[in-house]
């Protein structure tokens, strides 16, 4: 069964609301769209067994697993038989395998025409389409990306973006043959990648060449080297390549960003046409001890969050964030939860004394609360972006969280 | 939950529900102010106020009903002040079972070089910011009534196991002296229950003089301290018999800790009903999982095909959920690796308690130690020491 993708309604330049119908192998899975996936490390949520995941409310259907940490294990997984959603108790959830950690930043210079390197535990792991193919088959995904050379950013000259687009065009017609030869994978479904860096000849190239094949969605990278922390957006250029590589994609299949963004971020991305994005964002803020606070009702129902709108400065700054930081002594004595209103089971059992002191001792349970909370509220906010474009409300949905922006704790 | 009627003036009573025919190892049903503790019982270490990755309810779902928070550490960080405002430990981390905390004296010996002990106290450079500090008996307590856990510790002279001589009885008649001041300073007798400690090193002549002296002053409890430090296992089980052949029947004797499976079916046999130890969520840090024939570390490449969970009998989560080789991948990896075997292996030490529990009620007690050992030691190569001390109170390993 091949999965398909409706659009409901279309917002500003080029987002789109829209149902992915037939998603997963057993074809009975739909997915809504914008959505955003859920983020793993090793098979498993950041911190969190599916014990714990279980009391995280709108948990997505499909989660994100990337070959890194998974690939040193392949043959364990082969020999298991049921493929990478069972072997990591992850049943209930579609599979993505994708081939970098979105959190991560990218070692460069590892690339070459024969294939890709990723890291495992073991350090650096050289994946050509015949491993890279025998590995997909073990994990029997639901869908997977082709193997691809998205090792690029701003600063790369034409000679490397042709590299990076021919070696990632010749991945996938090898991963395309050898995907029709294979009883395992001929149902998966299989997401092409897009490069091309900031230069528009070659981001052209590899959109109309990669949808010229039989794939079932784009993964668009070649922006920044894994995750590089900065704000894409920042730079005017980012969103006029992106809007360009959108309109040289069809609209009649989902396009996927792996990209670390905030709930801002997010609805700009939405807006140029990125239907799915990665939780990975919730988990880099937990790591550092960060905790999302933005209210997306409209308007917002939060004491707090009242109180940022009436202050709110003139001058907004893109670049702060919707999160505080717990590791701040400000919260030494705070007994309230990380945010007034949160139904999460963080803010329902604890509060940000005991999470600073957790921080501050290093202790473990830190991080699983702040996950819990940070995945509870990334979550909200894509049922909120999805409501808000329903109603026509998705610039309240946008100046209501930029008025949000409090000042980054130091 | 509802204050119990408890004897004399202490925040515990204890009601022993069985004895073992053969050997000295009982059953309780031990009342504190927030839980009904059924003994005997291991109590996880939760050192900072958490329980290594846990959340509470899940120690509830694993039938956990008392943990330890550790004084020393609680009162660096978060401190007693703030734990006073946050309404006690119990409320700082949502733990609405029984707590028991250390006196801290064990962690400034263990932990600083630069300990310094006087009739005073223990004097002792701070590891944040280097000034000199002194934990009195007074001050231990006035820590622990912040912390406000179910069951508190005197401060003890905890000497090394390898000290003798006139230090080690100094050590001892201080412990006597310091109880005295901590019964004196304990404010909150009715909520908080003060367990004295049998100290005396790995002499058997201080052990009694100690233990005499300790059951003299009315307190809800015991503990068998100064043990666990590396000494001989001989000599180890010989020091838990004396102290539990002296105190008395009717209250609680806390072997301090002692986690280790086969030292705790030993030590509940010789009458024993306590016992706390970091080793099974250290270990499970350290990809170490606790099972009936010892432990699988899920690090080793062993694990990478085993698609078996951890214990197929276990009713745990973690056993319900995941295969070895799942665990080996993550074990390696993801600090999420670390919670998930915790869990297990909380399951595993509270597990063999409730069974040896229910084994002494049924009065098959024996029965369960011998097939405990059969499964630990399949080519029957018991260690001596522990086939010793079980004989000692009459169980015979065949």
């Amino acid at each position: 069964m091949k999965m398909k993708f409706c659009i409901e309604k279309t917002v500003a330049a080029g987002g789109r609301l829209g149902i992915i119908s037939q998603a997963g192998l057993q074809g009975n899975v739909n997915l809504e769209t914008p959505l955003c996936t859920l983020f793993t490390k090793g098979g498993s949520a950041p911190h969190l067994s599916i014990d714990m995941l279980r009391r995280v409310a709108g948990v997505p259907d499909i989660a994100v697993m990337n070959i890194g940490s998974l690939a040193d294990h392949h043959e364990s997984i082969s020999d298991f038989g049921k493929g990478l959603a069972e072997f990591t108790a992850m049943k209930k959830h579609l599979i993505f395998s994708t081939l970098q950690d979105a959190s991560a930043a990218v070692f460069p210079g590892k690339n070459d025409k024969s294939g890709v390197a990723v890291w495992g535990k073991g350090g650096k792991i050289k994946l050509d389409t015949t491993l890279y193919m025998k590995i997909q088959e073990s994990f029997v995904p639901d869908w997977f990306q082709a193997l691809s050379d998205g090792d690029t950013d701003k600063e790369c000259g034409p000679k490397r973006l042709t590299k990076s687009v021919d070696r990632t065009l010749d991945f996938l017609d090898e991963v395309l043959e050898k995907k029709e030869k294979s009883e395992v994978l001929k149902n998966s479904s299989l997401i092409g990648v897009i490069e091309g860096g900031y230069k528009e000849w070659h981001r052209k190239r590899s959109a109309t060449e990669t949808a010229s094949r039989p794939v079932d969605g784009f993964l668009i990278e070649g922006f920044e080297k894994g995750n590089s922390q900065k704000d894409l957006f920042s730079d005017p250029d980012f969103t006029k390549i992106l809007l360009f590589t959108m309109q040289h994609l069809p609209i009649d299949k989902p396009r996927i960003m792996e990209t670390v963004w905030s709930p801002l971020q997010v609805i700009k991305a939405f807006k140029c046409g990125v239907d799915i994005f990665s939780s990975a964002y919730p988990y880099t803020l937990a790591e550092k001890g960060f905790a999302l606070v933005c209210d997306y009702n409209l308007p917002p129902r939060s004491q707090p969050a009242r109180l940022e709108l009436q202050n709110a400065s003139p001058k907004k700054d893109e670049s702060r964030e919707l999160y505080i930081d717990l590791n701040s002594p400000r919260y030494f004595e705070d007994f309230s939860p990380l945010m007034n209103g949160c139904q999460c089971y963080t803010c329902s059992n604890f509060t940000c004394s005991y999470i600073h002191h957790l921080l501050n001792t290093k202790e473990l349970l830190a991080y699983v609360l702040l996950m819990m909370h940070n995945f509870h509220q990334y979550f909200d906010f894509f049922q909120h972006l999805r409501q808000a474009i329903k109603e026509d409300k998705l610039d309240e949905l946008h100046d209501s969280l930029s008025l949000q922006i409090t000042p980054l704790d130091r | 939950m509802a204050a119990k009627a408890f004897k004399g003036n202490n925040a515990l009573s204890m009601n022993i529900l069985a004895e073992c025919s053969t050997s000295k190892a009982r059953a309780s049903a031990m009342t504190l102010p927030h839980a009904i503790v059924d003994t005997p019982v291991f109590m996880p270490v939760g050192t900072q106020g958490t329980l290594k990755g846990l959340v509470p309810d899940q120690l509830r779902e694993l039938n956990c009903k008392i943990m330890l928070g550790n004084t020393y550490h609680l009162g660096h960080r978060p401190g007693p002040e703030l734990l006073e405002k946050a309404g006690g430990l119990h409320n700082f981390m949502k733990w609405d079972r029984a707590l028991l905390t250390d006196s801290g004296g064990f962690q400034m010996v263990s932990l600083l070089e630069l300990a310094e002990i006087t009739e005073e106290g223990v004097q002792f450079k701070s590891p944040h910011d280097g000034s000199q500090m002194l934990l009195t008996p007074e001050k231990s307590i006035e820590i622990q009534n912040s912390i406000g856990a179910d069951i508190i510790m005197q401060l003890d002279d905890v000497v090394h196991s390898s000290v003798s001589g006139p230090r080690l009885e100094e050590a001892m008649y201080r412990t006597i002296r310091w109880l005295d001041r901590c019964i004196k300073a304990h404010k909150r007798p009715t909520e908080q229950c003060l367990f004295p400690i049998v100290q005396g090193g790995l002499n058997s002549e201080l052990r009694t003089k100690c233990a005499h002296e300790l059951i003299k002053r009315d307190v809800g409890g015991y503990a068998i301290g100064g043990l666990s430090g590396g000494e001989e296992k001989s000599e180890f089980w010989r020091m838990v018999k004396i102290s539990t052949d002296l105190l008395p029947r009717d209250k609680p004797r806390y072997l301090m800790g002692v986690g280790f499976a086969v030292d705790l079916v030993v030590c509940v046999a010789l009458g024993c009903d306590m016992f706390d130890c970091v080793f099974p969520t250290r270990t499970a840090r350290f990809g170490c999982a606790l099972v009936k024939a010892g432990q699988l570390n899920l690090k080793n490449k062993m694990f990478a095909k085993d698609f078996q969970p951890i214990d197929s009998e276990c009713e745990c989560s973690t056993c319900k959920t995941y295969t070895r080789a799942f665990l080996h991948t993550l074990a390696n990896t993801e600090p999420a690796a670390c919670n998930i075997i915790t869990v297990h292996n909380v399951a595993y030490q509270l597990k063999l308690m409730t069974s040896m529990r229910q084994s002494i009620i049924e009065d098959k007690f024996p029965d369960f130690v011998q097939t405990f050992f059969d499964d630990m030691f399949p080519k029957k190569d018991f260690p001596e020491w522990a086939t010793d001390a079980l004989a000692s109170v009459n169980i015979h390993l065949r």
